[in-house]
């Protein structure tokens, strides 16, 4: 890691950066932080997470409407996960995310610790349901009101699980709204669900506590290859992975490194592309 | 998509340069300066914005096009000839939209729904404009369809003011004394924010709103 030159933040440039400056603090009630950087190994599998707030919000002193939960589920070994991307029209969304990603994985938990098949749309169910119980409790509400936390708290959810299987792992990945998934390998990023292939850039985005059937989508990870999951704070500047954030992950993502230098690659900065970023790694372990 | 270089919104401002204006031109012309000088101040909203400047009479004459004004000296000025044609202007920006998206994804940019400011006296001296209007704000017939926010100036016809905007919260009758480029560049700045954020999608059809627990929930999780 390095930082050039007298930059207030020191992040990476690709291409051309966005303007530089000292990050205001999030106007929140409660304490949420600007980044969060996690990893850690099982046996089988090593993850990498990082959740980075956006610049637009880091200059206007809004929160990372973004979050993530990750966990071990040690009885089968899978890897557990959810992560969220809080509709910036709802002033609570990072609520909404926080809830939405824990309550996905406690469900998750559950199906494995009962032997049952993971039920997705049920899954997705639950985590709607959190929303709006938070929504009903952060707002003194009294009685559960969907459509006040589809206004406050609305927020998409990506959610799956990684089982060890063979010298790779298999995957399972759902979700309700615009958050994605890909495969890389050798520096080639394989897209789990459609990309986006609109006319114009719509701003609208499917998101809990509404509830359409989750995409579900999954396979074979093998020994070599990366599972990707990320915000579309992430995606947007992705592309399809031929560009130049794809050749800066590309690199960067051959094997895992260290928690706090993946949130630095993660946060790096390109003109235009200010949204709050999440982004999850898993590599199939080396069987020695 | 490959890697792309950015996502742009881009704003228009189609102003009346009719002969009826005449008297508020150089109000417009003074809040077009304020409008740089403010964008200049929001580096971030200014990154993301490609501007146009179109005066509009009898015809529609293009005085600045998808700018970035972060490297603009200084913006084009307006002047007033001829008679109201909002037929023109609309059937302009019908053909000037989707070619300027076109042109911009083929710089490799994401581009968000344009913006169109109008700016004008609301008294058209034509006919058939709102045939044309509708082609233009039609989704199905022109996909670049713009978000469009009208500005009556002077003694404005609310009426009119309220049909050209795309939602009725987009319809302005600027007072007298209201500086117009201060309204404008916070209009502009506020539409920024807005229609880059995103929004749940309520109207989709199918995906219901979940109104109950579901089997087996407990809500064991404070996050606040």
């Amino acid at each position: 890691m390095s930082f050039d030159g007298h930059t207030h933040w020191g992040s990476i440039a690709v291409g051309t950066p966005a303007v530089d400056f000292e990050p205001r603090p999030a106007d929140t009630l409660s304490y949420r932080s600007d980044t969060v950087a996690d990893g850690w190994s099982t046996g089988e599998l090593t993850v990498r997470l990082a959740s980075v707030r956006g610049y637009a919000h880091r200059y206007a002193g809004l929160p990372r409407q973004d979050d993530a939960a990750v966990v071990h589920h040690p009885a089968s070994g899978a890897v557990v996960f959810a992560v969220a991307d809080g509709v910036s029209a709802a002033p609570l969304a990072h609520l909404g995310a926080t809830a939405a990603c824990r309550a996905a994985v406690g469900a998750t938990v559950r199906a494995l610790d009962a032997g049952s098949p993971v039920e997705w749309p049920t899954v997705m169910e639950h985590a709607a349901w959190q929303v709006v119980e938070q929504a009903a409790a952060a707002l003194k509400l009294g009685r559960p009101d969907p459509e006040r936390a589809e206004d406050e708290m609305a927020t998409a959810l990506i959610a799956g699980v990684v089982h060890p299987a063979g010298a790779g792992a298999e995957t399972a990945v759902a979700r309700v709204g615009d958050s994605a998934a890909w495969v890389l390998r050798d520096g080639r990023y394989r897209a789990l669900f459609d990309p986006k292939v609109a006319v114009i850039a719509e701003s609208a985005v499917t998101a809990l506590p509404r509830m359409p059937a989750p995409d579900v989508r999954g396979g074979p990870l093998a020994h070599g290859e990366v599972l990707l999951i990320g915000t579309d704070g992430f995606g947007d500047p992705l592309g399809d992975g031929t560009g130049p954030v794809g050749a800066h992950f590309a690199v960067r993502l051959a094997r895992p490194r260290p928690p706090i230098a993946f949130a630095h690659d993660l946060d790096f900065s390109r003109e235009t592309f200010d949204d709050d970023r999440t982004l999850l790694a898993i590599w199939p372990r080396q069987m020695s | 998509m490959a890697g792309i270089r950015g996502t742009l919104l881009p704003v228009y401002v189609l102003a009346d340069e009719s002969h009826s204006m005449g008297r508020h031109i150089g109000e417009l012309n003074r809040g077009l300066a304020d409008l740089h000088e403010a964008l200049l101040g929001e580096p971030m909203a200014a990154a993301k914005v490609r501007f146009s400047i179109l005066g509009f009479s009898d015809d529609v004459k293009q005085r600045m096009r998808l700018a970035d004004l972060r490297r603009a000296d200084r913006l084009p000025t307006l002047v007033t000839r001829g008679r109201t044609n909002y037929a023109r202007a609309f059937a302009d920006l019908r053909r000037r939209l989707p070619h300027d998206v076109r042109a911009l994804k083929a710089e490799g940019y994401a581009v968000h729904r344009p913006a169109v400011f109008v700016l004008t006296d609301g008294q058209p001296s034509d006919d058939g404009w709102q045939q044309e209007l509708a082609r233009l704000i039609d989704r199905r017939i022109t996909p670049e369809a713009p978000n469009i926010i009208a500005c009556g100036i002077g003694a404005a016809r609310p009426e009119t003011i309220l049909r050209v905007a795309t939602r009725p919260e987009f319809a302005f009758v600027a007072l007298a004394g209201v500086d117009i480029g201060v309204a404008i560049t916070q209009f502009c700045s506020a539409l920024t924010r807005s229609i880059i954020a995103s929004v749940p999608a309520r109207n989709a059809g199918p995906p219901r709103l979940v109104v109950q627990p579901p089997a087996g929930f407990s809500m064991a999780i404070d996050v606040v």
